[in-house]
């Protein structure tokens, strides 16, 4: 059954619909409008929900004559991520009017949550490369706004720009990757399939063999692997994550956990078919789990509840990359289901600690214990959710958790890997004991003894306790019986991913396995450890402190502030506030730009310059050039000025005699005024300068390179004129009467063939009048701030003058 | 650079330059000129009028009203319709370009009509390219003054 085209378009554009009616709604609800976000979310939801069993691409034109269509791809995977966004979107729109109580700015934060949704249902659904980027870069910016919502704060500032700077960063890269793909894609499956995902996924062998042949292969596959890896947090670009924290808790549970760092992860999931190799495995199984341990270590040395769940995060997602890393389709298996369950236990612990730290007041591990006391339903909320993350039977994280050890021990028997075959196991094993320990460790913030410096915490309303309830609840219904969420929707999922799906089952095991073996190593270890807990957490800590470039931060930091100083240095050398250094800059700058364009394109080709000029030209160029001659050496300004308006109206009349009369009228017009302007500014011009000799000799040099410049160019672009009136020109010269009714050709070229262009021209005057305007006003803005508001209630009750004035130009 | 000689060499050719700018506009479309040439030269009248007698004679001395001496030009009023004028000119050349949508036909489609029997002309052609001509003369005209008048006053 294929998709309906309406239902799919609606989902993906209410979202985006209600974020630009915000400040309405805001206006009637108040602090509820959490709720019609809620409502939103729902009606997303509910209308994906009846594209549910469907499968196919349906589009509308966009821009036809580019091939670009807005395509939308409804499988499994697609309705998986995109009804996981809707679904815990809903519970996070009625967790935040309580979370967010009291807080100015909501206006911007729903309608950022809002368009948000509308994004990652986007990237969920979209079947076009160029769909896929745009909505790709709208959940960064979404992002950027979020994080940096507590606008006075400069951490959280910091972290808005980091996360922008990677995001962003890493989308370019994607952008690169996705462009190669589509020309190979024109190549090979025509060009009406070059941004046509979709397309390039129903023949994946072709693509992959077409890559490899015009040796794209691994240049596309390393570019989507850095889009994907930033947007996911992967290490090394991992950093950004637990820094995003900075974010209020519902954004860090919705964006930071469950939805848009797994933009990457779905990426991934959605190219795996055409991309799989050994290559692939190689990359991302090393990338995945490499991040997962590393995360995983970082998360026990974290201080911060958030800051924990943050790393934890990132190595879950880690687990995710190597899980579709891995090239059997346990991977695949694995990849799909840690999605789902990764999201519901995650996005639950994300409320438990807002909920924690609204009511208790602070985030700090140290200071929290034996919550259980003061918050019992919550304490069993965190009981399901954090077994489920450390991969405890039989909670729901450890189903997927064992497809991961069975995959990696399955990679050495697909692929000749070598050492690696036992590597992967063993770093899956010492990676996932730290999940134990970190998850141990937030479970422990309920139980034990009740610190007396803890004050007194309250109960956290309904509609904060309810939101993770459910999510727990969803999280133990799949641990009881996870065949349920395969049967719905993670077999689909795994058909569109796997290369080779097949029935997928899930329970808990009944015989001995290696994986089974590999989980029972992991928890033992991890209960074994548990007491030393705060020795490892010590121990971890000191390792950056000793050697700051080990921490990711630090290259942040050094490449950031070196980048800015070197930007500070830079711009002060080339704007130095005096004008001769600009024009300088921008002259030399000029010049080199195009001398090696010309140089780089091999049009510099020697010439020979068949020069017939009758004696009154001849004679009109020798006055220029005498006139030119006399500028440089004029005695005084004025002369100056008078004399280098003898070159322009000597170009003039040479106009006049090479038969371009309206040529000539704009020469001499234009040159008339520009000699009034100068003789205007002239006064303003001290009379002489103290000119070092070093200074006369580059303003030689800069002269002759101008010269030199504009002499190559004279040459090149005449030496390109085709031989004779090309077709263009006859055409114009006919059709300017008949179709034009001009016999100016000049004009009627102007107004009426190239139109276009002439607009294109008034827009610069018109950017130029305004530009300048804008200098001169902004150079005392602060000065006199009333004076400029004075002037713009002038701007309101002045209409009266531009009759008067308009008609004195007539 | 007031000065009695140029002062009355502006009187003598400010009209005539103003005439023979509209001249130019108005024949661009079949003889040299059009609304750039023509806009450049309305300018350079202007500016022959802001050397000569200064730069609030125009508000003083034409439009009669009272001008405070040392206010900044960029709030000048006559500053404002020049602002005005450009902005509108870019309108209506935008305006006079999205015109042919309403006919279905492409952006910026032009078109003419020879008038016949029309009192002195005989017979008179008008161009659709005439409106969009006067937007780009606007665009001259106010875009340059803007600058002229702003700059200098500095």
């Amino acid at each position: 059954m294929s998709p309906d085209l309406a239902m799919v378009i609606a989902a993906v554009a209410l979202p985006f619909v209600v974020a630009a009616l915000t400040p309405v709604v805001f206006r009637v609800l108040g602090e509820g409008t959490g709720f019609a976000g809620t409502v939103v979310a729902l009606t997303s939801f509910g209308l994906l929900a009846t594209q549910y069993g469907t499968n196919g691409t349906v589009g509308l034109e966009w821009v036809p004559s580019l091939d670009l269509a807005l395509r939308f791809y409804v499988d499994g995977w697609a309705l998986l991520f995109a009804m996981l966004a809707c679904g815990i979107g809903a519970l996070i729109f009625a967790y935040s009017p309580a979370y967010m109580h009291g807080e100015s700015g909501l206006v911007r934060y729903y309608a950022a949550l809002l368009a948000f949704m509308g994004s990652i249902v986007g990237v969920a659904l979209a079947a076009d490369l160029i769909a896929i980027f745009l909505f790709w870069e709208l959940t960064s910016l979404a992002s950027f706004v979020l994080i940096g919502y507590y606008t006075a704060d400069d951490s959280s500032q910091y972290a808005a720009r980091m996360a922008m700077l990677i995001t962003v960063g890493g989308g370019l890269f994607l952008l690169v990757g996705l462009l190669l793909l589509s020309l190979v894609a024109s190549d090979v499956l025509g060009p009406g399939a070059a941004f046509n995902l979709a397309a390039m996924l129903e023949s994946p062998e072709t693509m992959q063999s077409a890559l490899r042949e015009r040796g794209l292969f691994l240049p596309v596959l390393g570019l989507l692997a850095i889009g994907a890896g930033t947007k996911s947090a992967q290490v090394p670009l991992h950093f950004w994550l637990p820094n995003a924290m900075a974010a209020p808790t519902p954004v860090s549970a919705f964006l930071h956990s469950a939805t848009m760092v797994k933009v990457g992860v779905y990426f991934i999931g959605r190219v795996r078919p055409m991309l799989v190799s050994t290559e692939w495995l190689f990359l991302f199984a090393t990338l995945g789990l490499t991040t997962m341990t590393v995360c995983a270590i970082l998360a026990v040395a974290s201080t911060d509840i958030k800051e924990l769940l943050a790393y934890s995060t990132a190595s879950h997602l880690g687990l995710m990359v190597a899980g579709f890393g891995f090239t059997s389709v346990y991977g695949a298996e694995t990849g799909v289901f840690h999605l789902l369950n990764h999201a519901l236990f995650k996005a639950a612990l994300f409320l438990v600690a807002g909920i924690i730290a609204h009511e208790a007041g602070t985030r700090e591990i140290d200071e929290l214990n034996g919550l259980r006391h003061d918050l019992p339903v919550t304490a069993v909320i965190t009981t399901v959710v954090a077994l489920s993350m450390a991969g405890i039977p039989p909670f729901n994280g450890f189903y997927s958790k064992e497809l991961l050890f069975e995959a990696a021990v399955e990679a050495s028997h697909h692929h000749d890997i070598g050492l690696l075959g036992w590597l992967y196991p063993a770093v899956a094993v010492f990676g996932s004991i730290f999940t134990v320990l970190y998850s141990l460790r937030f479970l422990s913030l309920f139980f034990g003894e009740r610190p007396e410096a803890l004050g007194h915490v309250h109960r956290p309303p309904v509609t904060m306790l309810v939101p993770p309830a459910v999510l727990a609840l969803l999280a133990a219904v799949i641990s009881v019986d996870p065949q349920l969420a395969v049967d719905a929707i993670v077999q689909s999922g795994l058909e569109a991913t796997a290369v080779d799906p097949h029935e997928m089952h899930v329970g808990l095991p009944t015989s001995y396995s290696p994986a089974l073996g590999m989980s029972a190593v992991t928890i033992g270890v991890g209960l074994v450890a548990y007491p030393s807990y705060g020795r490892l957490h010590d121990a971890i800590r000191s390792v950056p402190r000793a050697v700051p470039p080990i921490g990711a931060n630090w290259w942040y930091d050094t490449a950031v502030d070196g980048l800015s100083d070197e930007g500070r240095a830079f711009a002060e050398t080339v704007h130095d506030g005096t004008l001769r250094t600009y024009a300088t800059w921008t002259l030399a700058a000029t010049c080199t730009l195009a001398l090696a364009g010309f140089v780089a394109a091999g049009a510099i080709a020697p010439t020979e310059l068949g020069v017939e000029v009758s004696l009154a030209i001849a004679l009109v160029l020798l006055v220029a050039v005498i006139g030119g001659v006399a500028v440089a050496t004029a005695e005084s300004h004025i002369a100056g000025v008078l004399t280098l308006s003898i070159l322009g109206f000597m170009v003039a009349i040479f106009y006049i005699l090479a038969s371009a009369p309206d040529l000539a009228l704009t020469q001499l017009v234009v040159e008339t005024l520009v000699l009034v302007i100068f003789l205007l500014v002239i006064e303003e011009i001290p009379e002489r300068y103290e000119v070092e000799i070093g200074t006369v000799a580059r303003d030689a040099v800069l002269s002759v390179l101008v010269g030199a410049t504009a002499f190559v160019t004279v040459l090149v672009t005449t030496g390109a004129r085709p031989d004779g009136s090309s077709e263009i020109a006859r055409a114009y010269a006919e059709q300017a009467i008949p179709r034009g009714g001009g016999a100016n050709i000049v004009n009627v070229t102007l107004v009426d063939f190239r139109g276009f262009d002439t607009l294109g021209e008034l827009a610069v005057i018109a950017l130029a009048a305004i530009s300048i305007l804008t200098l001169i006003v902004m150079r005392d803005r602060d000065g006199d701030r009333t004076a400029i508001r004075d002037g713009d209630e002038l701007t309101g009750d002045e209409p009266a003058v531009t009759p008067a004035d308009g008609g004195d130009d007539e | 650079m007031t000065t009695v000689i140029m002062r009355t060499t502006a009187r003598a050719i400010v009209p005539i330059i103003l005439v023979v700018a509209i001249s130019l506009f108005f024949d661009g479309h079949n003889l040299p000129g059009g609304g750039f040439i023509g806009g450049v030269l309305t300018t350079t009248a202007f500016a022959i009028v802001y050397m000569g007698f200064g730069l609030d004679f125009l508000e003083r001395g034409i439009l009669g009203r009272d001008v405070d001496p040392g206010k900044e030009p960029s709030r000048d009023r006559v500053v404002l319709a020049y602002r005005r004028l450009f902005a509108y000119g870019f309108a209506l050349a935008v305006a006079s370009g999205l015109a042919p949508l309403l006919f279905g036909k492409p952006f910026l489609t032009q078109t003419f009509e020879m008038l016949e029997g029309v009192p002195i002309y005989d017979h008179l052609e008008v161009a659709s390219a005439l409106a969009f001509d006067f937007g780009v003369y606007c665009v001259v005209v106010g875009g340059l003054l803007t600058i002229l008048s702003v700059v200098g006053a500095e």
